[in-house]
């Protein structure tokens, strides 16, 4: 499933996955967004991986801000951005 | 650590013989590190190409930026920069590229999108000269009233700022779209429904040689911050061939984000 989400005034976020049993499985977030340090990128991938296909917006941006180390600074990209491109992943008949 | 400004440095240049595209994407890695630890001044690096390629950003999905196929069919190397950002399409002599090495001193305090700003404000003036007014337009890109000119990506490691250019010159729209999957959702905001139309010809603005637009840049490069004419020192470029070799031409790196 794939997702993607331009950010007002940021950069696009894209996420493909699949569902597993209910789950989010092979989660990959990618982009042409800005990130430091870079392998940040792995701990987001893993912060959404197993997340209830249910879970809201609010739910899987606070997960994604649980698992980011302090000092990770983001240009053009958020943990509610991201959320918002998973949900379009899961759900493609309700992004506008 | 305090901000430095531009003229508390020594700036070198290095503007060398046409280099291949994983070798560029190694001299970023390596020449940001020397900056980093103090072996080197900083540095201005103009590229020239060696061969097409097709740039991704550190961030960006192999598969979802590039049509595999029709790179190969062109000859396109697909390589994977150190840094964020979008996906280019680079043949030699159709765009304008080059990076600034610097210590994180010089963007002391900044925020991502000042740091950006200040990087290319002698961008901005050297292109005022040649008679295109062009402005910084956040996140990354330097545009014109003509469309969109350059697109810029920083990025930091040890204690030094990698904030690399490239502009169009004079892109190949119809090839780069049947190479870059450019995605509709990223046009959202741009105002425009043709891709083509997003990237602005430098040439069709100046009138001006590719080689000739360069000689301007360094030189207001030269006058607004200092600039002496330096080289790669023979280490650098073995480490820069190796991690090339080894990293760089990889489908582990490049495919890192598949």
């Amino acid at each position: 499933m794939h997702g993607e989400y331009k950010m007002p005034g940021g950069k696009l976020i894209v996420v493909d996955l699949e569902l597993v049993d209910g789950h989010l499985a092979q989660v990959r977030v990618s982009g042409d967004f800005f990130l430091e340090p870079d392998h940040a990128l792995h701990a987001i991938d893993a912060a959404l991986e197993g997340q209830s296909a249910d879970a809201d917006e609010h739910v899987l941006a606070s997960a994604v801000r649980a698992r980011l180390a302090p000092g990770v600074m983001m240009y053009g990209i958020s943990p509610e951005a991201i959320a918002v491109a998973v949900r379009r992943a899961i759900d493609p008949d309700t992004a506008p | 650590m305090t901000r430095t400004l531009w003229r508390d440095h020594a700036w070198q240049l290095i503007h060398t013989e046409p280099q291949p595209p994983a070798l560029h994407m190694a001299l970023d890695e390596v020449l940001t590190h020397e900056v980093g630890a103090g072996h080197r001044p900083p540095t201005l690096r103009v590229w020239e190409w060696g061969g097409p390629a097709v740039v991704i950003g550190r961030f960006q999905s192999l598969r979802n930026e590039v049509d595999a196929d029709a790179a190969q069919r062109h000859g396109i190397e697909v390589v994977r920069r150190v840094s964020g950002g979008g996906a280019m399409f680079i043949e030699p002599g159709n765009t304008i590229t080059w990076s600034i090495y610097a210590p994180l001193s010089l963007i002391k305090g900044m925020s991502f999108q000042e740091a950006y700003a200040w990087m290319d404000a002698w961008t901005l003036e050297a292109l005022a000269e040649l008679g295109i007014e062009a402005w910084y337009q956040p996140l990354n890109d330097i545009t014109s009233a003509g469309g969109k000119i350059a697109g810029a990506a920083q990025a930091h490691r040890g204690g030094a700022v990698l904030h690399h250019v490239t502009m169009a010159y004079d892109i190949d729209a119809t090839k780069m779209l049947e190479v870059l999957r450019i995605g509709r959702e990223k046009l959202s905001d741009k105002g425009t429904q043709s891709a083509a139309k997003r990237v602005d010809p430098l040439r069709s603005q100046t009138g001006l040689a590719r080689a000739a637009i360069i000689e301007h840049m360094i030189a207001t490069f030269r006058h607004r911050h200092g600039l002496a004419d330096g080289a790669l020192r023979a280490d650098e470029l073995t480490q820069a061939k190796v991690l090339a070799r080894e990293k760089f031409t990889s489908h582990v790196w490049t495919a890192d984000v598949p």
